[in-house]
């Protein structure tokens, strides 16, 4: 038998200390993979809305792809997959590629139904405008969906949160890996979860609550 | 149905286009690492005292040392990456690592995929349990829970002699591992003897104890598939490492005993 | 060539696979059925049950809603051992999976519920029905017929997160995938197996539960 020569003694505030610290990397990761999810979701969204019936398609088979596989999964296949095409991977690009490309598609999929519920005469003003293709998507359609695209956007920021957990299992030390990273030096699983699961909660609840509150705003207004 | 069709298509153009490119260099990973006066190296942190985390949860342990030990040797700088049994040979074989130091043993299915030094550490796995339950053999273990990580040596080794009807409850890596028997989600624990001891020594309450001997395989350094030249300047250090004494050194201040026999 | 793709060694596995699909699908109808029926108490309570239980169920929709599905397994499988709870990790998955896919439904059909006119509440109770007959006979199939597809999307979201359940050793096709690769070193194929493998359960899980709802849930009420 191996004596073991360090044993580390950990008191609750080095806990909490660790899973702030770790915190930050569930935020950083959360910002880049909606801002980069948003700005490739822009992107698809605008050929999603053009009239070429194969791009259209496309989009949709991007969409339901991201829809209809689990983010456990997709994160896996960016990590191992990506190293095949001879890009370096660690587990911070893998877990904000995967997560931007989840995220591009969730939220072209909410702006499209934002886009659709914008009238066909919308449009056809615009048309009669002799804006072309982009010019009424840029100033007539778009800022119209906008509004009512906000709640929802804001509410899947939340989404995006709770998927970073997810990176734990790449190895991407963020608030979950820490958690089982801590629990197994102080084995004290209950503090730690319970403290892990508090921090998630301090992150998406404000946001949640701010998702609610534009949504009822935009209920009053449209009244 | 059509547009699902449709999906699966798409899925194997992917797979297909995937197999056609990624066709690199020719430049061996030795001159990579000198080129780039970097060299990456995976480690455990699940793994005390081998690779294991302070309160600061910088990683610390036999297997960082001898990381930097190799590094120092090569006159490199160290990128330490992190990883878990299950995940260990997929880095070497996707070149997030060029050298793998985490407790890995050295067995014919590894051999076939990856390449291996000589051993540079002792490591013996066994089977802990609590005092009160009583294993005098393998046939004792039908009908119990064992946790063991998927992937580790232990997990090889006890899928193949345990009999059946006995349930053995595979997890992702060493935490989840040694938590599952902790919180007693299984009767029996399948690990490394250093982990275990930790184990034992921090939770008093659960009165574990030494059951039965896995296997005794000591630590090899991991090399991807065909990398000769790295393989073979690893293997000079870690020559001259055991004939200074400082492999003794290491295992003397991590598992407070020498490095004993080691097969090359 | 770096890696070459082999679908082979992983196919070899099939039983193993097999079996990750039947765990998955089990998984997924117990967490249905306990979900939906715990979604629906909740909505019930939420809008018609006794004041002083409400800030309860909404307290439970919100913490479940704001945190991460990996974070509440861990919490059920590794902490609650600690307070003297210690569930097998396949009970401790269908339980997370209940809780979630409860607090998830019980918002979806409260919003079922408060679109029922309130004139058909009223001559329910006029051909003088109990409170409890007029929203198990008169309310709630309308209520899940209009929120159906929003459940339906919501048990594939709780399918696919399942996957995190491999985690604790639940044999579910994650599980399954990360053992393949384990043996075999061939981690990409192992994942895309799995991923594609998926894909066609979540297309078989929507149809099929299209139908059960039809047939079953508010069809059969019709009748």
């Amino acid at each position: 038998m191996y004596l073991v020569r360090r044993v580390v003694e950990f008191s609750i505030w080095d806990i909490l200390r660790n899973l702030l610290l770790a915190a930050r990397w569930t935020i950083v990761l959360s910002l880049i993979a909606f801002v980069g999810g948003g700005l490739v979701g822009l992107g698809l969204l605008v050929v999603r809305t053009t009239q070429m019936r194969v791009l259209q398609r496309a989009v949709s088979i991007y969409v339901s792809l991201f829809q209809g596989t689990p983010l456990l999964m997709q994160l896996f296949l960016a990590y191992f997959g990506l190293a095949l095409f001879g890009v370096e991977t660690s587990a911070w690009t893998a877990a904000a590629i995967a997560l931007t490309l989840y995220s591009s598609a969730f939220l072209c999929e909410i702006w499209h139904g934002c886009v659709q519920a914008i009238p066909k005469g919308q449009w056809e003003a615009a048309q009669s405008l002799a804006l072309n293709f982009l010019e009424q998507l840029r100033f007539i359609v778009l800022p119209q969906a906008a509004r009512i695209a906000v709640p929802p956007t804001v509410g899947f920021l939340v989404q995006v949160v709770k998927g970073t957990a997810l990176a734990s299992v790449i190895g991407f030390v963020e608030l979950t890996k820490a958690g089982t990273m801590i629990t197994n030096a102080t084995f004290k699983p209950f503090v730690v979860f319970t403290c892990v699961g508090l921090l998630y909660f301090l992150i998406c609840y404000p946001i949640s609550a701010y998702a609610r509150k534009l949504e009822g705003q935009l209920h009053v207004y449209s009244r | 149905m059509n547009r699902f069709l449709r999906l699966i298509l798409s899925l194997v153009v992917l797979a297909v286009g995937l197999a056609l490119s990624g066709c690199a260099g020719a430049q061996t990973a030795l001159e990579t690492i000198q080129k780039n006066r970097l060299i990456k190296i995976a480690i455990p942190v699940d793994f005390p005292p081998y690779g294991f985390v302070g309160t600061d949860l910088q990683p610390q342990g036999l297997d960082i040392d001898m990381a930097n030990y190799i590094g120092a040797k090569l006159g490199v700088k160290v990128e330490l990456v992190t990883v878990s049994s299950a995940n260990r040979i997929a880095y070497l074989q996707t070149k997030k690592a060029d050298l793998v130091i985490s407790t890995l043993g050295k067995n014919a299915e590894r051999e076939k995929v990856i390449d291996f030094t000589a051993a540079y550490s002792p490591y013996f796995q066994a089977i802990y349990g609590a005092k009160t339950l009583s294993i005098k053999s393998v046939d004792d273990l039908k009908g119990k829970t064992i946790a063991a990580t998927r992937g580790a040596l232990e997990d090889q080794e006890l899928t193949k002699i345990a009999p059946s009807g006995t349930e053995i409850k595979r997890f992702e890596d060493n935490n989840a591992t040694v938590s599952a028997f902790v919180s007693g989600q299984t009767q029996l624990l399948a690990t490394g003897a250093s982990v275990a001891s930790n184990m034992i020594q921090r939770n008093p309450q659960l009165n574990a104890e030494y059951k039965l001997l896995l296997k005794d395989s000591p630590n090899f350094i991991g090399v991807a598939k065909g990398e000769e030249s790295l393989r073979v300047r690893v293997n000079a250090i870690i020559a001259e490492a055991k004939k200074s004494g400082d492999l003794d050194k290491m295992a003397q201040k991590w598992l407070a005993r020498g490095a004993g026999q080691l097969p090359d | 060539m770096r890696v070459a793709l082999e679908f082979f060694p992983v196919l070899e596995e099939w039983p193993l696979l097999l079996t990750g699909i039947a765990w998955t699908l089990l998984l997924t109808a117990a967490s249905t059925f306990f979900g939906l029926l715990l979604g629906t108490v909740c909505a019930y309570l939420r809008t018609q049950g006794p004041e002083w239980c409400r800030p309860f169920i909404v307290g439970y929709v919100e913490l479940i809603r704001n945190t991460p599905f990996i974070v509440q397994l861990f919490f059920i499988f590794f902490a609650l051992p600690a307070a003297g709870i210690r569930l097998s990790a396949e009970v401790a998955s269908v339980l997370a999976m209940v809780i979630n896919l409860g607090a998830y439904s019980a918002d979806i059909v409260r919003a079922g519920i408060q679109a029922t006119p309130r004139g058909q509440i009223e001559a329910a109770l006029s051909l003088s029905l109990t409170h409890r007959q007029v929203f198990t006979r008169v309310v709630l199939p309308p209520a899940l017929q209009r929120v159906w597809p929003a459940l339906v999307s919501q048990i594939i979201i709780v399918m696919l997160g399942s996957a995190v359940c491999g985690q604790i050793s639940t044999e579910e096709l994650s599980y399954a995938a990360n053992l393949i690769q384990s043996r075999n070193f061939r981690a990409f194929e192992a994942f895309i197996v799995a991923t594609v493998l998926y894909l066609v359960l979540s297309v078989f899980v929507r149809h099929f539960f299209q139908w059960f709802g039809r047939r079953f849930v508010f069809g059969a009420s019709r009748g």
